[in-house]
Order: C-alpha cells, then structure tokens, then sequence
C-alpha cells in the first residue's frame, strides 16, 4: 500500500532515533571508561576472508549456516512430534494421553541444558546417535512439547459449535479436523508458533555445550583468540536478529493471509 | 388403514443427567412419523434442547432408546454416522464454518461424506441457496451475511444432504427481530414440502401454523402434548399456562 508523507509517524520515528542514540551513548560511554580500544576493522574477516579470488565464510559465517541447519531439521523434526503429541493427547486413548502427558511435563519442566547432556552422554550413545542427531533429537523433544501445547490450544480455542456442525453433517473425525478445525486453528497460532520458532533458533546456540560449531560456539572462541569481545558478541547479536527477524516478517505476511473474517 | 404407519423416528424414555447441571432429561418418549412437524417448548433448563442433541448423537443418553428410520442409534460406530448423516441440526448460533465460503460450507459434506463431484454438490447447493432465497451470497463469507441470511445458509447446509429429519435448536433465538421473520418463512416452506422436523422454539405463531404436535417440558419432563390448539388455547396443567401467559406478555407478536 502507497504511504503519503504525512502518513509517515514522524513523532515515533524521532523517538526510535533518540532511543538508539542513547543507546550508543551509554556503550561509547561504557567502553570509554574501560579504556576499550575499537577494532571494527577486524570484524568483516571474520565473516568472509578473500583467498586467490575466491570468497571464503569466516568463522561466525559458518557457525551462521551450521545455525541455520540444525534449527531447520530440528524445527521440522518438532512440528511432527509435536503435531503427533498433540493427535494423541486429543485422542480417546487412555494410555496415549497419559503417555504424551508424561512426556510434555518431563520435557517443560527439566532444562534444555540437562535435557541435552542426558541425551548426549547417555541416550546418544545407547542407541547409537551421533553428536549432530544428539543434538537435533535434544532441540526436537524440547521444542516438540511446547509445539503441541500451541498447537492444542489452537485447537482448543475454536468454538464447540464448529465441532457440532460438522459432527451433524457427517463428517468424520480426520475431515473435521482437515477441513473444519486446523484451518481455523492455524490463523491463531501463528503468533506464538513464530514465538516457538525464534526459541528454537535461540536455543539452538546450547548445542555448543556438545561442542557442535554453531555460531554462538564459532563466536566464544573468537572472543577468546582474538580479544574482540565487544565486536564479536555484538555482530553475533546481529547474525542471530538476521536470522529472527525476516522470520517475524515473514509470518506477519501468512498472518494477513490466512485471515478469518469472524 | 392398510399401510402400517410407521414412525420415522422413535424415541423411547430417554432420559440423561449432567452433574451438577440442569438441562436433564427424565423419560422421554415420543414417535414421529414421517412429514410431521413436532415443535418442543418449555423454559429455559427444561431439557428441551437436550433431547434434540440425543436424537443425532450430540449427546448419548443415560437410558432409552432412539431409532431413525428403523436404524437404532446405539453403540454401533456405522448406525451412528448414518444417523447423523441422516438428521441434520440447525443450530442456535448457526455455526457456520467462517473460513469457508458460503458455497463451501454447503459442498463440504456433500463432498466429503456423499462423495459427490464438485459440479453435482455446486450444483445442489445452488439449487438449495435458491430455495432459500439467497442464491446470490454463494461466493459469500457467512461474516459478509446479516444473521437471517446466515441461519437460511446453515439451513440449506442442513439440507445438502438431503436428511430424513431436521433438527432445530432455537434457530431463531440469537435473531435481531426483524431478521426471524424470513427465517421462520423458510422453516414453513420446508413443514409443508413434507419435511419431517423437530423444532425447539419460543414462536407459537409457526408452531400454530405448521406444528402437528406440540410438547411442552418443563425440569426434564414433558408437562402436556397435543395439537397447537389444545395446547395454546386449552392447556390443561397450570404450568403450561403460565409459561404461556409468560411468553404472550413478554412477546406478544408471537401469539398471532
């Protein structure tokens, strides 16, 4: 949609200005007492270097993509278990119920921290996972449990009624599900599901306790090499909203898209 | 009397309790025949609406036993989804799936539970919005409908399967007053086209004009039944006449 001039919220911008000024003052003023000696020239080797021609990531770069890898598998490997979590917990099985409720409190209430260790050092090894599958299987039961609670309450949240209605037109339990209650469901839970996934990806940085070179990993031991704290954990910062970011705006997109009129 | 009369749907002492709740039933028993209109009347928590969520298996009953069309709604799963295939329900608050399209929301079943062909359903649901006056709101979302037009939608959606019984729940209670008019129109044309209905409402000028039988509940019993004229012009019990006094003074376009 075209924005005139005067549509522009001038105020709101000028404080957004302000906000970040200050912002900048209180770290110049930080670092200025400290003594600390700004070495931003370094910081692009550290995101590419240039080698007989041809470009090369550097160490946050790589750590970038491994990021984005592991978030991309485990985010699907979370959607499915937590959909499946979600089927059984709705369902009219007792022992599935009970099974997936068992699961969802055991995950929520342990941290991820231990969560992934234990399935690193005893699990991992007694079925024979490597330390990537360690890793994802650690991210996808974590984040798989509060999927399917999103994904529950989505569910939840539609009015009886639409359930009746489809019940008195025959429908069966999977097309009422299909074409009655998921799309419904899917425009509310877009905004926490987009919440879940920002975890995930932020999260994704405690697999460097299993020493998996991810970007939080590649930046600690850049940090201690190079003496560049400031630099580097403020461009890793950068990195992360890179990712976080377009991800939002992405779904905001979906959001309008599959708007119900109600 | 040659052909035996039988009833389309047979309904023998049903009751059901929820705890702590009141909506009972306690032993009802009628028999419909095929074509007739029954309008069920009583207060509200008198179990009336609880007894039409018993007859397409919205609700199970403690005891009793229901049969459409000789086939008993029991624990059977295939009786059952024939059932509800078979009574349709229009609802109180319509409950018209918003994500769809007015079209869609009549095609679906046909689609999904009759595995009709999109031109055979579009077909039919065009023929159906026709019927109730509203042909042109097809490509529609029932939120872009006035409250009349969407309670005539889910009625021709309640129809698209061409049921054997229609079930009505108060479909003109969350009405604005000038949009139950062209409802209750609707509901008319569908009693004397030889529809077989069962229909929870306040109005006792359609249960006048169309009702072949009128029951009236009060705390999960039925109070009296009989023709519209014994029951609004010659109650019997003390109870029936004062609702009906009540309803008269609080509405009194519905005595006409």
């Amino acid at each position: 949609m075209p924005r005139s001039v005067a549509s522009i919220p001038w105020k709101e911008l000028l404080f957004f200005i302000a906000v970040l000024v200050t912002l900048g003052w209180v770290v110049a003023l930080a670092s200025g007492s400290l003594g600390y000696n700004w070495q931003w020239y370094r910081v692009p080797s550290f995101l590419f270097t240039v080698d007989d021609g041809r470009i090369l990531p550097g160490p946050l770069v790589d750590g970038l993509i491994f990021t984005l890898q592991i978030s991309t598998v485990s985010f699907v490997a979370a959607f499915v278990l937590g959909a499946l979590t979600t089927a059984v917990t709705m369902s009219d099985s007792f022992v599935g119920r009970i099974l997936s409720r068992g699961y969802l409190e055991a995950i929520r209430n342990t941290p991820l921290l231990v969560q992934i260790y234990l399935i690193y050092f005893v699990i991992g090894p007694f079925i024979g996972l490597g330390r990537f599958e360690s890793a994802v299987l650690s991210l996808a039961l974590f984040e798989g449990a509060y999927l399917s609670e999103i994904f529950r309450a989505g569910l939840l949240s539609i009015h009886r009624g639409q359930r009746e209605a489809a019940h008195s037109l025959g429908l069966s339990r999977f097309d009422t599900y299909r074409f009655v209650l998921v799309p419904q469901a899917v425009r509310r839970i877009l905004p926490p599901l987009t919440g879940e996934t920002i975890s995930l990806i932020k999260n994704s940085s405690l697999v460097s306790l299993v020493s998996l070179a991810d970007l939080s990993m590649n930046a600690r031991i850049l940090a201690s090499d190079t003496f560049l704290t400031f630099e580097v954990w403020f461009t890793t910062a950068g990195l992360y909203l890179l990712m976080t970011v377009p991800l939002s705006l992405a779904v905001y997109t979906l959001e309008k898209r599959f708007k119900v009129l109600s | 009397m040659n052909a035996p009369v039988t009833d389309i749907l047979r309904i023998q002492g049903i009751s059901k309790t929820f705890p702590g709740e009141i909506h009972a039933v306690k032993e009802f028993s009628a028999g419909i025949q095929k074509g007739q209109v029954v309008v069920i009347m009583g207060p509200s928590g008198s179990g009336k609406s609880t007894v039409l969520r018993c007859l397409n298996g919205l609700e199970t009953p403690d005891t009793g036993t229901i049969v459409v069309d000789g086939v008993p709604l029991d624990g059977q799963k295939k009786n059952r989804l024939w059932i509800r295939t078979e009574v349709g329900m229009v609802f109180q608050s319509f409950n018209l799936f918003p994500h769809l399209s007015v079209l869609d929301n009549l095609n679906l079943a046909q689609r999904r539970v009759r595995h009709a062909s999109l031109s055979r359903a579009t077909d039919n649901s065009l023929k159906l919005l026709a019927q109730v006056g509203i042909q042109e709101k097809a490509p529609f979302f029932p939120a872009q409908l006035s409250g009349g037009q969407q309670q005539r939608v889910a009625i021709a959606r309640a129809l698209a399967l061409n049921p054997k019984v229609l079930l009505f729940d108060e479909p003109t209670s969350a009405l604005d007053p000038e949009m139950i008019g062209e409802v209750l129109d609707v509901m008319k044309d569908l009693a004397r086209s030889g529809m077989t209905m069962v229909v929870v409402t306040h109005e006792m000028g359609f249960a006048r004009e169309v009702a072949d039988w009128v029951v009236f509940m009060d705390q999960g019993r039925v109070i009296e039944s009989g023709t519209p004229d014994e029951i609004f012009d010659r109650p019997q019990e003390e109870r029936t006449q004062r609702f009906l006094s009540q309803i008269i003074w609080k509405n009194p376009r519905s005595s006409t």
